[in-house]
């Protein structure tokens, strides 16, 4: 087992420098940088900014050096070599946008308020997960969590219980428990929606399967039936979709901070994107690539303990 | 089973109210403010600063040598005087000498010349350095030409002089002392603490009237009445300014009672709110235009540019955005010296379909399948489709509409311009010579390609003469040029403000700039 | 005489399976219901009693009445036959997506699962790397360079979309794949293919039009996100997201904006989603045993 997780650790570390190397060149092909904005910006000042944050070197390939023959400068006197050194080194750079601060220091500051908001939606989750295959009912409610985009899902969470009935605040995260209860509704029920129909789905399977029958004809009790055989048989198809389902609570979503204002990492998705701020789209992909590997490694190992006819390889 | 679950449920809420701060209801503090901003400021570093949102609390934080008063007249700040030479090239100020730093130190002229060198500094590599230019050696210093910043054109004669020397004379230089780049700072802390942490609450240095107590990032900025300010000490004790990007938000937060300042109304919205007693309104020193690549057919024909900018009933635009934005043909705005509204070409189907003819497409046949390109944005999104179907209806001309995020559409208008797409321009100080300078040959911002000498020289003339009243009918020249006779631009409309503000509220003044004053802020019901 | 043994056999399989979809009144209904909205896509311009894009500045933001049903828009847009135009443009969204990423996520799923192994190993780490690659970068360079229309929305939402298909039919045939029978048939010698086709695609079919029935409501909500961020379709043009979001900033005082569009989103994302559990139960190869 644990020769297991530290070989999927050590895949990992390849998987990590090809994912950075691929967001390296997307980043840099798509049109529009940090620092083109719809005020023209005097080539000598733009020569100054460039150099501040290194961006006067080549990309990929220095050619001049090339020239010069200088061979270890063609890929060394790159961007991407600085970014990936200091990557090596753990330091994900300065923001663009947010001029001069660290990435490390934004997602240290963001990254926790997400994981907090996840736990409260993982908690409904789990408060939610006995009541699935016996209350018919609550699947219904459930459902309206995967049949409305999560804006429409927060507008009428916010028309509600905000405008309506005057008992929650529309947004802020200002440290007391009423502002945490809309965006943690609105960001669990599309999760609890998914996983409770795909656990009603092969629970079904599983309760057709031959083994509950024999359990069941052997007289068991069907409580025991149920836990033993059927719940924990069914788990797999959810344990599989659970593991970027955690991952993404955890990181939280784009739309219910930006309606909420709330100060989230999921923000940052988005908004480094739009901003081309560089660094910090880095800083979050990788973030995001380190939780879903663990969240992935985890599942795997589920697997193997759910269904001893998985084997670990 | 169930039983249990249920159980778990209850423990679960329990244990979250025990967790969580009880509900309070609390009356709020009346000597707390707390308004909207729209972004995290990217920096309350005021050398690197460039946008609105960091001005919003750098203004409130900082002064410079002038200010502005409510209709965008100069006023002495830090300056208590100055003296300009008669040739328009030296500039001596006075500073006053009761202003202390918010740790109790004496301001000096030095702390300017200390700013300044840092704004200039290629190291610091501030994007707003080019407003200095003006200044003597300045450029120089800043491209690494020379490096000895004592040949740059200002100088601390003693603790409360400046001395400034200018290339050539500035009509508009005066106001950059109103500006945030030009603000003065301290040398000492900056060098102690380094960027970007020198702005941090606990280690930042200012001398307006507030100074910064918290900053959460990404979620609230708040201020604190400066006790060592040397003017009238604010009115209220703290300013909680919240970062709330979505404007529906901002807008239900209003409504409960949760803040008391919005500026930013959903354009949705604006006619609702139009009669309601919170809502305020102000011009805008901020024009929306739409520009034609003129290198690229059709628009390289004057006359298909003039019948398109003929063929726009502006005042539908208007109304659809209901907010009080003022239709306009020119393009100096309204607030501005040079503001001349009959100047441009108007509402004219006639001529228009007589122009488009002479063009050699008459009633729109045989033209072009062109796109009208804008910037992703709930408002753009209205007015181009309204553009597309006026031209359709008055040239019968039928434009496809395309969007683009906003990096990749600058990037785009910056080096392959659509034929037609929209812009809009904010004044950095209120001068003409802020919106002329743009459509010059020589300017990066003139996207239209459009080129005119004459144009040029009376941009430059009127820049170096510093009596306002022989400006002014070089400026109604340069306007005709720009607006009527090549139309290289469509000028649509002039930007308003629109914002609620509580009736509890008192003090908080709109002017055209949209500068966000608070030290006469005042709260009382 | 094996044919028609066959053939009778194979045809009472689907019989019994419509005879099962029947029973469920849900799905018959959600059925009933996409046909019809499948029908709306069709005959839009039959259906819409105005243009979706001829603007009447006097009649802007009218609450519904008996010539607006639904009211109209800022620009004067009679929000019923913008609805309806917007149906053509959802569904078509929503199935030409979904097709696309179920087979190329089948396939991919199928195959890294199956063969299992290195190859295994290597395809669900490229998935990984996938998954975890910030799709709106990629979104946004789609726009570029296929332009903003149409198919930049297909090919971008297939390429985000495929990548969670293939995880789950590869956790599912990595649990078929250790099934007896399916051992069975490879210890006798049965060709991989016929043992793909004949022994694991028909058990994890259930679990495939799950997939399916939550990836064509998947795709018209992941249209409706575009839509919330800017990148969706051009105008004049509209789908259910587009005009959802175009009322969302005004949810409070013009709810009819934003209810029209979004009950349009909530029906047909239930309907797929009962059809598909309706479906499931009928296609059940184990049902037919019992």
């Amino acid at each position: 087992m644990l020769l297991f997780i530290l070989k999927r650790l050590f895949i990992s570390i390849p998987v990590i420098f090809i994912l950075a190397t691929l967001t390296f060149c997307i980043m840099r092909v798509t049109p529009g940088g940090p620092f083109d904005k719809d005020k023209a910006i005097p080539p000598e000042i733009k020569a100054n900014i460039e150099a501040k944050y290194h961006l006067d070197k080549p990309t990929f390939i220095n050619t001049p050096a090339f020239y010069k023959k200088k061979w270890i400068h063609v890929l060394t006197e790159t961007q991407y070599f600085y970014y990936m050194k200091g990557l090596a080194q753990g330091d994900l750079g300065p923001s663009y946008k947010y001029l001069g601060r660290s990435v490390t220091d934004i997602i240290l500051d963001s990254l926790p308020v997400s994981v907090e908001l996840g736990f409260y939606a993982a908690l409904i989750l789990a408060a939610y997960k006995h009541n699935t295959w016996i209350d018919n009912a609550a699947m219904f409610t459930a459902i309206s969590g995967i049949t409305l985009p999560s804006f429409l899902v927060a507008a009428l969470l916010i028309y509600i219980f905000s405008i309506k009935m005057a008992w929650l605040p529309a947004g802020l995260w200002d440290g007391g428990w009423e502002y945490k209860i809309l965006p943690t509704i609105a960001l669990g029920l599309r999760p609890v929606a998914i996983i409770a129909r795909l656990m009603r789905t092969s629970m079904l399977d599983v309760i057709k399967a031959d083994y509950v029958r024999t359990a069941r004809a052997k007289g068991l009790n069907e409580v025991w039936v149920i836990l033993k055989h059927v719940v924990k048989n069914s788990l797999i198809p959810v344990i599989t979709i659970s593991g970027p389902l955690l991952a993404g609570i955890i990181t939280g979503s784009f739309v219910i901070e930006h309606v909420f204002a709330i100060p989230g990492i999921a923000k940052h998705f988005i908004l480094a994107v739009t901003n081309r701020d560089y660094t910090l789209i880095m800083g979050v992909t990788l973030v995001y690539a380190v939780l879903l590997i663990i969240a992935n490694i985890l599942v795997d190992v589920f697997y193997a303990l759910v269904d001893p006819r998985i084997k670990l390889s | 089973m169930k039983k249990y679950s249920w159980i778990a449920v209850i423990l679960l809420i329990v244990g979250l109210m025990l967790y969580a701060k009880p509900w309070s209801k609390k009356s709020l503090p009346s000597n707390e403010f707390r308004f909207v901003i729209v972004s995290e400021p990217p920096t309350l570093d005021w050398s690197l600063a460039t946008d609105n949102v960091s001005a919003d609390i750098i203004f409130n934080l900082m002064e410079g040598l002038v200010q502005y008063d409510a209709n965008l007249n100069v006023q002495p700040a830090l300056a208590e005087k100055w003296d300009i030479s008669k040739d328009g090239l030296h500039y001596t100020f006075y500073l006053r000498k009761d202003v202390t730093w918010s740790d109790g130190k004496p301001l000096t002229a030095q702390d300017f010349v200390d700013g300044w060198q840092r704004l200039l500094d290629p190291k610091t590599a501030s994007e707003y350095a080019y407003f200095l230019f003006d200044v003597k050696n300045a450029q120089d210093y800043n491209s690494k030409k020379i490096s000895d910043f004592n040949q740059v054109g200002v100088h601390a004669k003693d603790d409360h002089t400046l001395v400034i020397d200018l290339w050539h004379p500035a009509s508009y230089f005066l106001t950059l002392h109103a500006f945030w780049a030009t603000f003065p700072l301290r040398k000492d802390i900056v060098e102690k603490f380094g960027a970007p942490q020198w702005t941090e609450p606990q280690n930042i240095v200012t001398c307006g009237p507030f100074k910064l107590k918290a900053w959460e990032h990404d979620y609230k900025v708040v201020l604190e009445a400066n006790p060592l300010y040397y003017g009238p000490k604010p009115k209220v004790q703290l300013a909680t300014a919240y970062i709330i990007n979505e404007d529906s938000t901002a807008l239900s937060l209003y409504e409960t009672g949760k803040v008391d300042l919005i500026r930013r109304i959903p354009p949705l919205l604006i006619a609702k709110y139009k009669n309601h007693p919170d809502h305020k309104n102000g011009p805008f020193l901020r024009g929306y235009y739409y520009g034609m690549n003129v290198l690229k057919k059709p628009f390289s024909d004057v006359r298909v540019r003039k019948a398109f900018s003929m063929a726009i009933d502006r005042t539908q635009l208007t109304t659809l955005l209901g907010g009080n934005q003022i239709p306009t043909t020119s393009w100096i705005p309204k607030g501005m010296q040079g503001y001349e509204p009959e100047i441009g070409l108007k509402f004219d189907l006639d001529k228009a379909k007589l122009l488009l003819a002479q063009a050699g497409y008459p009633n729109g046949a045989g033209f072009p399948q062109i796109k009208m390109a804008y910037d992703t944005r709930d408002d753009n999104k209205v007015i181009a489709e309204s553009l597309q179907q006026q031209w359709k209806q008055n040239l019968n001309i039928e434009l496809t509409i395309e969007n683009q995020e906003w990096k990749v559409y600058i990037k785009q208008l910056q080096t392959d311009a659509p034929p037609l797409w929209r812009l809009g321009w904010g004044a950095d100080f209120p001068d003409p010579d802020n919106f002329l300078n743009l459509f010059t040959s020589y300017s990066g911002n003139n996207l239209t390609r459009w080129k005119n000498k004459s144009y040029d020289a009376l941009i430059e003339a009127g820049a170096k003469e510093l009596d306002i009243s022989k400006r002014l009918p070089i400026y109604h020249k340069a306007q005709k040029l720009l607006t009527e006779e090549e139309a290289p631009i469509i000028p649509l409309f002039i930007d308003a403000q629109n914002v609620l503000i509580k009736p509890y509220i008192h003090g908080y003044a709109l002017n055209a700039m949209s500068i966000n004053i608070l030290k006469n802020v005042e709260i009382h019901k | 005489m094996s044919e028609t043994l066959k053939k009778s056999n194979s045809r009472s399989l689907w019989q019994d399976a419509w005879k099962r979809l029947f029973k469920n009144k849900a799905s018959v209904i959600s059925l009933i219901y996409i046909v019809g909205i499948i029908l709306v896509a069709i005959f839009a311009d039959v259906i819409a009693p105005f243009s979706y894009e001829t603007q009447s500045p006097q009649d802007r933001l009218l609450f519904p009445n008996t010539t607006y049903l639904m009211g109209t828009d800022i620009l004067g847009r009679d929000l019923f036959s913008r609805v309806i135009y917007g149906t053509r443009m959802s569904m078509s969204v929503g199935i030409i997506i979904a097709f696309c990423s179920l087979i190329v996520g089948t396939i991919y799923g199928s195959l890294s699962g199956y063969v299992g192994g290195r190859l295994d190993n290597i395809l669900m780490r490229i998935v990984d790397i996938l998954y975890t690659f910030p799709s709106l970068l990629l979104i946004i360079l789609i726009r570029v360079i296929f332009g903003p229309g149409l198919f930049g929305i297909f090919f971008a939402l297939t390429i985000v979309e495929w990548v969670s298909v293939s995880r789950i039919v590869r956790g599912q045939i990595l649990q078929v794949k250790e099934m007896a029978y399916v051992e069975a048939a490879r210890a006798v010698g049965v060709r991989h293919q016929t043992i793909i086709a004949r022994h694991i695609l028909p058990n994890i079919l259930g679990p495939i039009i799950v997939t399916l029935t939550f990836e064509i409501p998947a795709a018209i909500l992941s249209e409706s996100f575009l839509s919330f961020i800017g990148l969706g379709l051009q105008p004049p043009f509209s789908s259910w997201g587009s005009l959802a979001n175009d009322g969302f900033q005004a949810f409070k005082s013009y709810p009819y904006l934003i209810f029209f569009p979004g009950m349009a989103i909530f029906l047909t994302v239930l309907a797929f989603n009962l059809l598909g559990d309706g479906l499931r139960d009928a296609l059940d190869p184990k049902l037919k045993n019992t």
